[in-house]
């Protein structure tokens, strides 16, 4: 009886065991052959550990239980030395067939352990899935986010350039981006506008004094920025509209002053929706002198000296005070003048009108 | 639904998954979300086919769209590039390409491959050999010019070159000066003739017409490869050489476990050749795979004793038979034979034998007589008859049936197809 016993005893004593524990803290106690075909196992067996129940194996935090079991029956049959390779490319085969949740999580766990053949298995079955597929079915699948805008999508990362429609996009986009670029340069580049604007104060002030007959002579220098380029570009739409645009941009800075910000969506908020409108367009249209747009900056370095500017800021003070008085008699002409008036070119860094602001801001900090 | 499966691994893992797909299909992944924009762009492994290319039959137009995306692409990569394939029909010899490698070259490179479409060869820009980091490069179809002050690939493991036009000493001097070379290819070489000399090398695939071949340094050798092409200028030129072609080649090769040759072979190993000369012993040779052997010929049937004679262990042993001359031309020479059968030597690990396009000539008939008596642990014999011998069958299946065999278990399978 004895012997029978021990003779059956025998092969199971002989089999070794390692306890392995996985990120829930539970512990396992797998056979040492089939364990030891991880290398991160491995490892650990040689540095002592996982012997007994008292000393498990930690496995790696991607190591849950269910991953644990998949990957214990991989390496079970993988570690027998006699297979054949058709033997072994079979079992592969059946062995990937999971849904995908399950083959990343699986790919990251054997990752973590260090099983290279099987995280080669699991990265071929997850190039399959991907393979063909349209980005919407990729992205679902993955449950990706769908987090590009239209406009990175279309990037010329592929040659896809030669679709007209792909180039009219990206062309409506790039205004559209330089639209929010001037907008943004806008609210910051007001001391520049504060040395552009210094010429034009003569005019600036004369064409105040003398009224809106003035518009053609003083037309030049205002709105220097952008009417320069208009200048070039477009002769006829500006030259009609100076006056307008001029008491506009008083009235504007008048609303600047009296908000001290001059950000757009305050602006739009203030005038009457004709004006908003004008202003728009004006930007559009603006669009189109797109290479002038950034180089520009040579109006910046004015040279005057001291003595001019100091002239210059006194009478700005002038007419600010000058203006605040007449604000609502302004506006109402404003108004009128408007409607007559073809597509107006406003513009909110009006020469006057930042310029003031800034200067007074200046003053009262 | 729930949250991402697949962007939270390790980039390790994103690589290899791309590196599956086709490299169009790595690149699309660029529009799935924000974070996999650039992920296809620190791709290591390069590989270029003619996957990469929609199908479309105007030849300029897709060569350009293959150039255009492989620039691109290669712009707006980011990182270490470990290898580099190129190989599409597409392409042509151009200045994009040259472009390509140079970028590529200042990548710490190190596995190229490069192979264009027909058309103007290729001519391998000198970047080429500044890629100090190459483990493996592959070249078909191009023009090399090693520069003179080349010092060669400190870190090439794996050299094959295809149709490439090198000048000969140069390629003598490229094999020699990359120590750690292990695995050399080289096909289709005109009028070659090569002296190896590289300490390290383990695997040796040649084809094309060699004038001369020696293995002068090479011990380490494991698996040979030799297919033999021969004109009649270099049949012309062994006429006249005094040389022994089989110690030349094989003569210091101790090591060997593979040898397969094709064509003229054993022809050219027979020139030469000597009954009584000293041969090196083959302990570890394994498999003996031999094509075209021409029985007619009782020099190459020489080689083969000679080499069967050598190898000791010998396991497989395939042999494709070319004789042109139906059975029972001429005398067998009987004497010779004689001689053979009376050396003791056995073959005690041979287990299987290939015999294919058997003609039934004598001396092929005696080889596998001889083959039968001195392989006691013989397991299967095949022998499949040449399609050409249609009436000499019977003939052969009544000598095969009286011949004495060595091994109790070997059995003989004779392969008949009706046609």
């Amino acid at each position: 009886m004895t012997e029978a016993d021990s003779e059956i005893i025998k092969p199971e004593m002989l089999k070794v065991y390692v306890w392995l524990q996985t990120s829930d803290g539970s512990i396992q106690q797998v056979e040492q052959e089939v364990a030891m075909y991880c290398p991160f196992i491995c490892h650990e067996i040689h540095s002592g550990m996982g012997s007994s129940k008292n000393y498990p194996i930690s496995l790696p935090s991607r190591v849950n239980p269910a991953m644990l079991s998949l990957i214990l029956d991989y390496c079970r049959f993988h570690q027998v030395p006699g297979r054949s390779n058709k033997e072994r490319k079979s079992f592969d085969e059946k062995f990937v067939r999971m849904d995908t949740k399950r083959l990343c999580e699986l790919t990251s766990a054997a990752d973590s352990l260090q099983l290279k053949p099987l995280v080669d298995l699991t990265s071929r079955a997850l190039a399959r899935v991907i393979e063909g597929k349209s980005p919407e079915e990729i992205r679902e699948i993955f449950h990706l986010p769908d987090d590009l805008t239209e406009e990175e999508k279309l990037e010329p990362i592929k040659n896809t350039m030669d679709d007209p429609r792909i180039r009219l996009l990206n062309r409506l986009y790039a205004r559209k981006r330089k639209e929010l670029k001037e907008r943004e340069r806008l609210k910051n580049v007001e001391t520049e506008e504060e040395h552009a604007d210094d010429r034009s104060v003569d005019d600036l002030l004369s064409f105040i004094n003398g009224g809106n007959e003035d518009s053609k002579g003083s037309r030049t220098s205002k709105n220097k920025k952008k009417n320069r380029k208009r200048k070039d570009h477009d002769k006829t739409a500006p030259l009609n509209c100076i006056s307008t645009s001029s008491s506009n941009s008083s009235s504007n800075n008048a609303v600047n002053m009296n908000k001290k910000e001059s950000n757009e969506p305050a602006v739009y908020g203030k005038l009457p929706p004709d004006l908003r409108n004008a202003t728009k367009m004006l930007d559009i249209e603006n669009d189109r002198f797109d290479p002038e747009d950034e180089f520009d900056d040579c109006d910046l370095d004015d040279d005057i000296d001291p003595a001019l500017k100091e002239k210059i800021d006194r009478e700005v003070e002038d007419f600010a005070r000058r203006l605040n008085s007449d604000w609502p008699e302004r506006m109402q002409e404003i108004l009128s003048l408007g409607q007559d008036r073809r597509p107006l070119q406003l513009t909110i860094n009006g020469n006057g009108s930042l310029r003031r602001f800034t200067s007074l801001d200046q003053r009262q900090k | 639904m729930g949250d991402d499966l697949i962007s939270e691994l390790p980039q390790s893992i994103i690589e290899t998954i791309l590196t599956k797909l086709s490299i169009r299909d790595a690149v699309r992944t660029s529009i799935l979300s924000s974070r996999w924009r650039y992920k296809w762009a620190s791709l290591t492994h390069l590989v270029f086919d003619d996957r990469s290319v929609t199908q479309c039959n105007d030849g300029p137009l897709v060569e350009d769209k293959v150039a255009n995306f492989i620039t691109r692409f290669l712009f707006l990569h980011n990182g270490p590039i470990h290898k580099f394939s190129l190989s599409t029909s597409y392409l042509h010899s151009s200045p994009d390409v040259d472009q390509w490698l140079l970028f590529i070259s200042r990548k710490d490179v190190k596995e190229l491959v490069l192979e264009l479409g027909e058309g103007e060869w290729f001519r391998a820009p000198s970047c080429v050999f500044d890629c100090k980091k190459l483990t493996r490069l592959e070249l078909i179809r191009c023009e090399l010019d090693p520069p003179p002050n080349f010092k060669g690939f400190f870190c090439l493991k794996q050299l094959s070159l295809q149709q490439v036009l090198i000048p000969p000493d140069d390629i003598e001097c490229l094999i020699s000066s990359c120590p750690l070379l292990e695995s050399l290819t080289l096909s289709y070489f005109d009028s070659l003739e090569l002296t190896v000399r590289a300490p390290n090398l383990k695997y040796l695939i040649l084809e094309g017409e060699f004038k001369d071949l020696c293995l002068a340094n090479a011990p380490l050798l494991v698996a040979i490869s030799l297919a033999m092409y021969m004109t009649d200028d270099i049949a012309e030129h062994f006429e006249q050489s005094s040389t022994c072609n089989f110690d030349r080649f094989l003569g210091g090769v101790p090591n060997l476990e593979r040898l397969t040759g094709h064509i003229y072979f054993t022809k050219y190993l027979s020139i030469g050749i000597e009954r009584g000369r000293n041969a090196i012993t083959y302990h570890h040779l394994k498999f003996i795979d031999l094509y075209q052997v021409s029985f007619d010929d009782l020099k190459e049937v020489l080689v083969v004793l000679q080499l069967i004679a050598c190898s000791p262990n010998l396991q497989e042993l395939q042999i494709l038979g070319s004789s042109n001359t139906p059975a029972a031309t001429g005398d067998p020479d009987t004497g010779y034979w004689e001689e053979i059968f009376l050396c003791n030597c056995t073959l005690d690990r041979l287990k299987t034998v290939k015999m294919s396009d058997v003609s039934g000539v004598p001396h092929e008939m005696k080889f596998i007589e001889y083959l039968l008596e001195r392989s006691p642990g013989l397991e299967t014999m095949s022998i499949t008859p040449s399609v050409y011998n249609t009436e000499g069958r019977l003939n052969m299946l009544i000598d095969l049936v009286r011949f004495r065999r060595a091994s109790p278990q070997a059995s003989i399978v004779f392969i008949h197809e009706q046609v």
